[in-house]
């Protein structure tokens, strides 16, 4: 494959922009990176607080909420039902649209990818910009739709119809969830404005010598998941314009042909079938599962290596997993829908296909134990949030086996067993990965460090509040504890489980406290961190560490040469240094040739 | 610090998993599995056991190999070498240089765990949700037949008349041919009975539900049971299962006359729910139904001939 050199819109030295043009309108994949996230932090404050407000009601049903209390006043100063179900429905939208696929494919993807394959741009500069800018009508429609008649959409993340489609049936299903639709129309036209770019930039853009084996596992997981993006968002972009046409100009694409009644009001005759938005909707968002655990597993696989100084054990098979799960999470999707009046033949084979898919996710933690085994572990913040990561998706993947045998899912589905493992997948692996990633690429970034000792004590207790606030939810599914309910007195075998909520309740308001000691570290190590002005602060291998701290528009000096894969860490014979970067030529044997 | 670090995740590991194993031995904590009351709650239990087993190990397994090398070789300690290997590694030892044969080992044998896992679950599903299946449940008998309407936010629940059922129970297997049997979800006849949030059916007799909902999509969940089923709107679905336990003595029955909400029917313990698990909108929460298991047919007769009267002024007879 040839490799081609980027002559992008680098080196206009001789004419500097301005701030506008330098931070706001950039074309600079990095700033786009940087902007990306800032908003992506912003609503994760967003979202965690509406996480907040859903967790003190289920730890104190009948209580007063305090602080708030007055917008309530008609409901003696608690939060209705409606609300509740517009908070959590609004919490998953958030931490999902705006927050996890954002933060990963949207900052990470854009910050590592043109710095890590030796390219000084994207491919489609302008594009990458308008695929940020494509974002702000998003992110206004949604906050916007708060404030409208009837609410946010409450009909959950997943918006079935025909809760949904029809305005009688809950408060945000009219305006709310219009917002909702078009602002995730928006995200989805700016991830594939992304995908496309990722796509053709890592295929194209590569330095001379970065063979397809030669990229960090960071880059393969960007790529695998680009591709999937491209592949599954037409269909979710289909399928919400459906419901927006449903919604707005009265086309039946979801109601049966007979119609339904709810008290007076009678919808008229449709022509449609309600499970067809859930077929599609987890078309996509079965996938996007995925769009949002693989990029953190390659960023974390990358910073495993360098702290454990040890070459990535197994890389190919690596490789191939990431591969494998991306092509076994198009076949999966039925699993969502094994109570929902699908053919249960047909939940059959999805069952097969989804436990299969656990393989290569076992093999994946197989790996990353083997790069720790004899190595010579760093504790940095960034290194015991990968570590974290790896302990906690194993969690994360063994409870999906509960839900993917389909007779056991009969009893779990819908309970809080599966908000729990949602939570071991996203938060404690995506979130925790995104963090990892930010401790251990913000001296690239912003030329400083973070401080490590508040960001050690910010990941211990990151780490044991999100064990207690989230494994106890396996419990809470086991007994029998349905998801999506305000007051879990409300039926009679989840009235003992009060209790085991309020304690998670209170781990849960702890684990939002101790997220603040992170944004005061982020934003006081923005601008009085220690200063880097090495290159390479943690001795890593990638090219992204070659450039200059922080790098300019352009990002190298000089088109790097590579000679070597990405992990050669560890002993070498005439070498003083344990590692050896990427665009370093040696001829002896390295540590990674010698498995 | 690699003490330290270790210890925080060991101890919080080990935590987690001693939780699981509090809440499945103190059963007055109610923190566990619900009670199996029907014939095929414990294939189902069985199935959720030999997962957690299988999942119970591996995670024991990955998260100690985690802790001990997070201590072992963490920073500040000389370079590790394979002489550092506890004996009881040894037979392995020598396969830590040939990475494409350990990564074989550790693919072909999860692969085997996993589809075992994946074919094991095909026969306990098909017993619950295969149409074809469901005769082995039937056996000889007529189930009793009931339509379940879901709606914002409450269950009816419609029987057929006594006379109706007596003629339906004397089919014995041949009730699939029988015209007015099948029709009966479609066709509403007034002699039938109805009833709100609560599920009438008696003990070691199989229930064929006819499930829809007349507005949004709800789920019929009887936790107890290891029963749950989405109602689609336009779309008549097929629920079918046997109680093994009874939760109505005829002491309730009695008390029955005194009170009308169904709450008080059953004693605490033995109080199963019908409860919503798809969300419906506000009062998603509390769309709470009660199943009510008689000890035998005649008390279940006796109750729906009382209902009947109580609906239509009499009780139903040949015409």
């Amino acid at each position: 494959m040839s490799v081609s050199h980027s002559q992008a819109p680098a080196l206009h030295a001789h004419h500097e922009p301005g701030f506008l043009g330098k931070y706001i309108f950039s074309t600079d994949h990095k700033i786009i990176g940087i902007q990306f996230l800032f908003t992506s932090m912003i609503f994760l404050a967003l979202g965690g607080l509406l996480a907040l407000l859903v967790r003190i009601q289920l730890a104190w049903p009948h209580s007063e909420i305090p602080l708030i209390k007055h917008w309530f006043e008609n409901n003696a100063g608690r939060i209705s039902e409606s609300f509740y179900n517009m908070s959590f429905t609004m919490h998953a939208s958030v931490m999902i649209f705006f927050v996890i696929i954002p933060f990963l494919t949207g900052a990470f993807g854009n910050f590592t990818i043109p710095l890590m394959i030796g390219a000084r741009d994207m491919a489609f500069p302008m594009l990458n910009m308008m695929s940020y800018w494509v974002m702000w009508p998003a992110f206004v429609l949604i906050t916007l739709s708060f404030t409208v008649p009837g609410g946010a959409a409450s009909s959950g993340w997943t918006a079935y119809p025909l809760l949904s489609t029809l305005g009688i049936a809950a408060p945000g299903s009219n305006m709310g969830q219009v917002l909702w639709l078009a602002s995730l129309l928006c995200v989805g036209v700016g991830s594939m404005m992304g995908s496309v770019n990722y796509i053709t930039t890592i295929i194209n853009m590569r330095a001379p010598g970065m063979t397809l084996f030669r990229m960090p596992m960071t880059i393969w997981a960007m790529f695998i998941t680009a591709i999937l993006q491209a592949f599954a968002l037409p269909v979710l972009t289909v399928t919400l314009i459906f419901q927006l046409l449903d919604k707005t100009i009265g086309t039946t694409f979801f109601l049966p042909p007979e119609g339904v009644t709810i008290g007076n009001y009678y919808t008229g005759v449709g022509g449609g079938q309600t499970l067809l938005w859930q077929h599609l909707f987890w078309f996509y968002s079965h996938p996007a599962v995925y769009i949002m655990i693989l990029p953190a597993m390659g960023m974390v696989s990358d910073i495993i290596s360098t702290f454990s100084r040890r070459p990535l054990f197994g890389y190919r098979a690596m490789v191939y997993s990431i591969s494998g799960i991306a092509g076994l999470g198009f076949i999966v999707w039925g699993h969502h829908m094994f109570q929902s009046g699908m053919d249960p033949r047909l939940g059959t084979g999805f069952m097969i296909a989804t436990i299969m898919i656990a393989l290569p996710s076992a093999v994946k933690v197989f790996n990353w134990l083997g790069t720790v085994f004899q190595g010579n572990l760093q504790y940095t913040s960034a290194m015991l949030f990968a570590l974290a990561f790896v302990s906690l998706f194993i969690i994360g993947g063994l409870s999906g086996i509960f839900m993917a045998a389909t007779p056991v899912d009969i009893f779990i589905h819908d309970t809080y067993f599966i908000v729990a493992h949602i939570h071991y997948v996203l938060f404690t692996s995506s979130l925790f990965g995104i963090y990892a990633a930010i401790y251990f690429w913000f001296p690239k970034m912003f030329a400083r460090f973070m401080n490590e000792t508040w960001g050690k004590i910010h990941f211990t207790l990151t780490f044991i509040l999100g064990n207690c606030t989230f494994f106890p939810m396996h419990i809470l599914g086991t007994a029998g504890m349905r998801r999506r309910i305000p007051d879990v007195t409300a039926a009679v075998n989840e009235e003992s489980l009060l209790m085991l909520n309020q304690f998670i309740s209170i781990s849960a308001l702890l684990l939002g406290l101790a997220q603040l000691i992170f944004f005061a570290n982020f934003f006081g190590s923005l601008f009085f961190g220690k200063k880097c002005t090495e290159r390479n602060p943690w001795h890593s291998n990638t090219l992204d560490w070659t450039t200059p701290t922080p790098a300019g528009h352009g990002n190298f000096d000089v088109i790097p040469n590579v000679f070597h894969g990405p992990y050669e860490y560890g002993q070498f014979k005439d070498r003083t240094e344990d590692y050896l970067p990427q665009d370093v030529k040696y001829e002896g044997p390295t540590p990674n040739e010698g498995h | 610090m690699r003490l330290w670090w270790s210890l925080v995740f060991g101890v919080t590991m080990l935590a987690c998993f001693l939780l699981v194993v509090v809440a499945a031995c103190v059963p007055s904590l109610k923190w566990w599995l619900p009670d199996p009351v029907s014939t095929h709650a414990h294939h189902i239990d069985a199935l959720f056991y030999l997962i957690l087993a299988v999942t119970g190990f591996f995670f024991v397994l990955t998260e100690a190999l985690l802790v001990w090398f997070m201590y072992r070789y963490g920073a500040g300690d000389k370079p590790a070498t394979d002489a550092d290997f506890p004996k009881l590694f040894k037979p392995f030892t020598k396969y830590l240089d040939s990475q494409h044969k350990i990564e074989l080992g550790w693919t072909i044998l999860p692969a085997a765990i996993l589809l075992f896992l994946a074919f094991f679950q095909i026969s306990v599903w098909a017993e619950a949700k295969y149409a074809s299946r469901r005769g082995e449940m039937f056996k000889d008998a007529t189930p009793l037949q009931v339509a379940v309407v879901a709606r914002q936010f409450e269950w009816r629940i419609r029987y057929p008349s006594s006379y109706r059922l007596e003629q339906w129970l004397k089919l014995g297997k041949n009730f699939e041919q029988d015209e007015d049997f099948k029709n009966f979800a479609k066709v509403k006849s007034p002699e039938d009975v109805e009833s709100v949030n609560e599920l009438h059916l008696w003990k070691g007799h199989p229930m064929l539900v006819q499930l829809t909902t007349a507005d949004v999509i709800h789920s019929f969940n009887l936790p107890h049971f290891r029963v749950k089923q989405d109602a689609l709107p336009g779309r008549i679905l097929q629920v079918w299962f046997t109680a093994k336990k009874a939760n109505m003595t005829q002491l309730a029955l009695d008390s029955d006359a005194k009170t009308d909400s169904p709450t008080d029917k059953a004693d605490d313990k033995n109080r199963w729910d019908l409860a919503c698990a798809e969300l419906c909108g506000w009062g998603h929460y509390r769309m709470v139904g009660r199943v009510l298991v008689h000890e035998t047919q005649d008390d279940f007769m006796s109750w729906l001939r009382a209902k009947e009267k109580e609906e239509h002024g009499r009780v139903s007879a040949k015409k």
